[in-house]
């Protein structure tokens, strides 16, 4: 059966980041300088080739776009500027676009306006709803305790269901991933005994960012500063996670500091500040690193998001440890009003990467073997691969 | 005429190491001079350098050298620098003879012994021959300064206007009604977007107007004879009167210059593109004529939503032609950046199998398309499109499947218009002319070039200039400059006033001459006429080539090939077969 090429498809990948694209003529020299692609896994070319031709279910099923971590080696090396790079980026988007079930991630890509206005609006619905509750059952100058304006149980609850909704569409995006990629798009058998044998992958690549330490080092420097970054914000943001669904009660009692606890509050703040801050100022000069050259309106949102919770976390722990706690529990709220849209933002935003891209990893590492078995049964001679 | 006491000089050429390397140039050199009448032979690095031929002028003028051998490369390569030698030194420049023992001897051979022998051989051939040598003189002819043109396309009228303008007369004849030939069909031109009518109507109003160009619409050659300097062409005015019913007027001209074109390959040919069945399958000159209108639309007058360009129709195939017919992929982009600029929703599928983009601007006008999102989709040569209609629930009306080679998928690709670039081919009618104007054919069709490197405007008949897109496919810029080469090629012969003509050309001897015409049908070169009254053939020295075809075909052994006499050749093989001469001395040495 015959593929039907979509030739319209080109200005609906636009919306996603994809622009130059169609300046692609196939020399291959992206794959050839990427560290990550090989006989079984040949990107950026092959991807770029699908977008051109819009083979929609080709790239629905492809993992390729998650084994690239952008490190622009392609992007530099390209002869016609057709930006590979920049490509698997707009692809990740697009496929988060189509793991979400939802159509909100779609929406988002495509129409920042539509972003601001639901952002907005679940911000200040949180603040009116944290505001309401406060003056209902508590004062806003007490912080902690009895009559407190936020209690920490409550916080806890609100944070659990908060983030409860974002799992849950997390997870079900994940599901359609596992779909798309090992049953409609894979059609090797895999024996069951395969998810297992490489299960140590989701835990090994997400701790270790191992791939991305790989990604061909610019000579900048000897400490390869976009995977430090990468490295601090990823485990910022997963202690931060960590902490706010499980030890929210401990970190926000006071005045006295939980030494045991907030370590790792500490630790998080800094990973994430040093990120935001490396982040803006890339994307801001614009130079040096072509990952930083076209900013989607989404990466914004999430930068400036990450920065109020940020900044406003660092006042208000300053402020309640200070005494000064009707400014504490004010700040508290603003936090929370960033906190409750950037987490339900989630999984619909290119940050579902978190779950998207160690699962990836992993599928691919099943795939790889798949594909080594299936040859060894058909010819046993023909395996080339490394 | 050979004389029993004439000196002969003979002059072997190391040629650096080209020859020296297998053959042993000295002991050549001293076998040679053991030869009859040779009164020296000597050895140098390179013969053809100007140290090596003010020897030979020097020798000859010295030791009073009647005839000279040159044992050295091909004749093709320096006979006509050895032969300056010789007119230098005041000796008449036929009594040269050149042995060939680098292409025929030292390049072929391995062995030194054998090739030094064989040089050897050769070399008592030439001497030999050389003493049957007889002194020849060239002879010249006036040029006519007239012109005639064939072809009133772009080539024609560049070339016209070019010999008019310096103060020539030309005389050009057009089969149409109309000047400017294909280019007239087209709207604009890649990749710089030149109106195709911008670049005719300056040059039809002067052509038109011209006071030294008289031009001939609907007419054509039917007859051109003489040679070089003095042709007679004969031109019919048509009109749509049968060719039988029309008078020819006769023109005397010194040179032609034939511009006669091209014509579209006829998709109808391949059956699985559906051309004349489907109505939206298109080729490119009908699209041209779309855009001249200014609008792209379907049969049904819809905008089309997908358009599809198809390359190589009729080209780059060995069912109709294997030949790149180099005008249609720029073409082809040109037409994807129009429809997309004219219709920004709609389109553009470009299904082609190479992007041959080798001109200049051409590779930034391929990158410019990409950036109009043109789809550029890959075929295999060998594996051609197919076109069928579409479904009732599909949103186009074609789909062309076919193996996309850069993704290895098999592709259906959706098309409301379809356009096939069709390629370029010989006019049917070329092979008319180049009986006329007596130049060759390639297989395709298209008019052979005297040399396709050096001479790519002359042919092999002197006098008669090929320019543009009958000579093979090429795009405007080619043609022109192809135009403007032929024409400087005839003015420079022009303004020489004279054509000398080689003395080396067959002669019939009247007396021996039964009239039977063997030689008349023979000559490739129509260089024999038959002089009616007197019953007796006769070659036009200017025409011959001296091919020597006549003098073997001639029953009454009448005619000679000067300066490839009986004698001269029978000559050289028994010097070449004087083995035991040579082989006796290469022993001693």
């Amino acid at each position: 059966m015959a593929i039907r090429v979509n030739p319209s498809y080109i200005d609906v990948l636009d919306k996603f980041g994809a622009e130059d694209v169609q300046l692609c003529y196939q020399c291959g020299d992206c794959s050839t300088v990427c560290s990550h692609a090989d006989d079984i896994f040949k990107f950026p070319r092959k991807s770029m080739r699908q977008l051109q031709m819009g083979l929609e279910e080709k790239i629905e099923t492809s993992l390729e776009p998650w084994l690239c971590y952008y490190c622009g080696q392609c992007s530099e090396q390209c002869p016609r500027e057709a930006d590979p790079g920049e490509t698997m980026m707009s692809l990740r988007r697009w496929l988060i676009s189509r793991y979400d079930i939802t159509g909100i991630a779609d929406k988002f890509f495509k129409s920042k306006t539509s972003e601001i206005i639901t952002v907005s609006l679940i911000a200040v619905l949180a603040g009116v709803y944290l505001m309401f509750y406060g003056f209902s059952g508590g004062s806003l100058q007490v912080y902690d305790g009895e009559g407190a304006f936020l209690p920490s149980s409550f916080i806890h609850s609100f944070d659990l269901i908060v983030g409860g909704i974002m799992f849950l569409f997390l997870w079900i995006g994940a599901l359609r991933m596992w779909y798309f990629t090992m049953v409609k798009g894979f059609s090797i058998p895999v024996p069951w005994w395969l998810y297992f044998k490489k299960l140590y992958e989701i835990p090994f690549q997400f701790l270790t960012q191992k791939r991305y330490a790989e990604c061909e080092n610019n000579g900048e420097s000897k400490l390869y500063m976009p995977w430090l970054i990468h490295f601090g914000l990823a485990m910022g943001y997963t202690f931060m996670i960590v902490l706010i669904m499980v030890f929210v009660e401990p970190l926000q009692a006071g005045p006295e500091i939980r030494w045991s606890v907030h370590i790792f509050g500490y630790l998080a703040t800094i990973g994430l500040l040093a990120g935001c801050i490396y982040f803006i100022r890339q994307r801001i000069l614009k130079t040096k690193h072509v990952q930083y050259k076209k900013t989607h309106s989404t990466d914004w949102m999430f930068v400036i998001l990450l920065i109020i919770i940020v900044v406003s976390g660092i006042v208000q722990h300053i402020l309640h440890r200070t005494g000064f706690l009707e400014a504490a529990n004010i700040t508290y709220v603003i936090h929370m009003m960033a906190v409750v849209p950037w987490l339900l933002r989630m999984p619909f935003s290119k940050w579902a990467h978190l779950i998207y891209r160690p699962l990836a990893m992993y599928y691919a590492e099943i795939q790889r073997e798949a594909v080594v078995r299936q040859q060894k049964l058909v010819d046993p001679l023909s395996i080339t691969m490394k | 005429m050979e004389k029993k006491n004439d000196k002969i000089g003979v002059y072997v050429c190391n040629c650096g190491t080209n020859i020296a390397k297998i053959v042993d140039a000295e002991a050549v050199a001293k076998y040679a001079s053991t030869l009859p009448n040779v009164s020296l032979a000597k050895t140098y690095k390179y013969m053809c350098s100007n140290p090596g031929q003010e020897m030979i002028a020097e020798d000859i003028k010295e030791n009073g050298l009647d005839r000279v051998v040159v044992a050295a490369c091909s004749p093709n390569m320096h006979e006509r620098t050895f032969r300056g030698a010789l007119r230098m030194a005041g000796l008449n420049q036929y009594m040269l003879e050149m042995a060939n023992i680098r292409e025929q001897c030292s390049w072929v051979h391995k062995d030194r012994k054998a090739a030094t022998e064989k040089a050897m051989a050769l070399v008592s051939g030439a001497v030999k021959r050389v003493l049957k040598h007889e002194a020849l003189e060239s002879m010249s002819v006036d040029m006519n300064p007239s012109v005639l043109v064939i072809g009133g396309g772009i080539a024609g009228m560049t070339a016209a206007l070019e010999m008019a303008d310096a103060g020539n007369f030309v005389h050009l004849i057009e089969k149409d009604d109309h000047l400017g030939g294909n280019i007239a069909r087209v709207d604009l031109t890649a990749p710089y977007y030149y109106s195709a009518r911008d670049l005719l109507t300056d040059r039809i109003t002067r052509t038109r107007e011209h006071k030294n160009i008289q031009v001939y619409l609907n007419s054509k050659l039917t007859e051109l004879s003489g040679f070089i300097g003095n042709f007679a062409a004969k031109i019919k005015h048509l009109n749509g009167k049968p060719e039988s019913e029309t008078k020819a007027k006769e023109v005397a001209i010194g040179n032609v210059a034939v511009c006669t074109g091209y014509k579209e390959f006829d998709a109808s040919r391949i059956t699985h593109y559906g051309y004349g069945k489907l109505p939206n399958v298109i080729t490119s000159f009908e699209l041209e004529s779309m855009l001249k209108e200014g609008k792209v639309e379907t049969k049904e007058g819809n905008i089309p939503k997908y358009v599809a360009i198809i390359h190589c129709v009729g080209s780059r195939n060995k069912e109709f032609h294997t030949y790149c017919s180099r005008v249609c992929c720029m073409t082809a982009l040109k037409y994807a950046h129009e429809i997309k600029s004219a219709n920004p929703k709609c389109y553009v599928s470009d299904v082609y199998i190479d992007m041959n983009a080798f001109g200049k601007g051409h590779e930034d006008f391929y990158k410019q398309s990409s950036q109009a999102k043109t789809l550029f989709l890959m075929y295999d040569k060998e594996n051609r499109p197919v076109i069928h209609k579409a479904g009732p629930k599909d949103d186009c009306e074609m789909l062309i499947e076919v193996h996309e080679r850069l993704s290895g998928e098999h592709i259906e690709i959706p098309a409301d218009l379809v356009v096939l670039m069709v390629g370029m081919e010989a006019r049917e009618d070329s092979h008319e002319i180049a009986h006329l104007t007596n130049i060759s054919q390639d297989k395709d069709g298209w008019f052979i070039e005297s040399h396709p490197k050096l001479e790519p405007v002359a042919t092999t008949t002197d006098g008669v200039f090929i320019a543009g897109t009958c000579v093979a496919p090429k795009d405007i810029p080619d043609t022109v400059a192809q135009a403007r080469a032929a024409a400087a090629r005839i003015l420079a012969r022009i303004s020489k006033g004279k054509i000398e003509v080689d003395a080396v050309y067959a002669e019939v001897n009247e007396d021996l001459c039964s009239g039977c015409r063997i030689c008349n049908v023979m000559c490739p070169y129509s260089a024999i006429e038959f002089d009616e009254e007197n019953k007796k053939s006769h070659v036009i020295s200017a025409l011959c080539k001296s091919c020597g075809v006549c003098v073997a075909a001639c029953p009454s052994g009448a005619i000679k090939g000067r300066h490839f006499t009986d004698q001269q050749v029978l000559a050289q093989i028994e010097g070449i077969f004087n083995k035991a001469e040579y082989a006796e001395t290469a022993e001693a040495t």
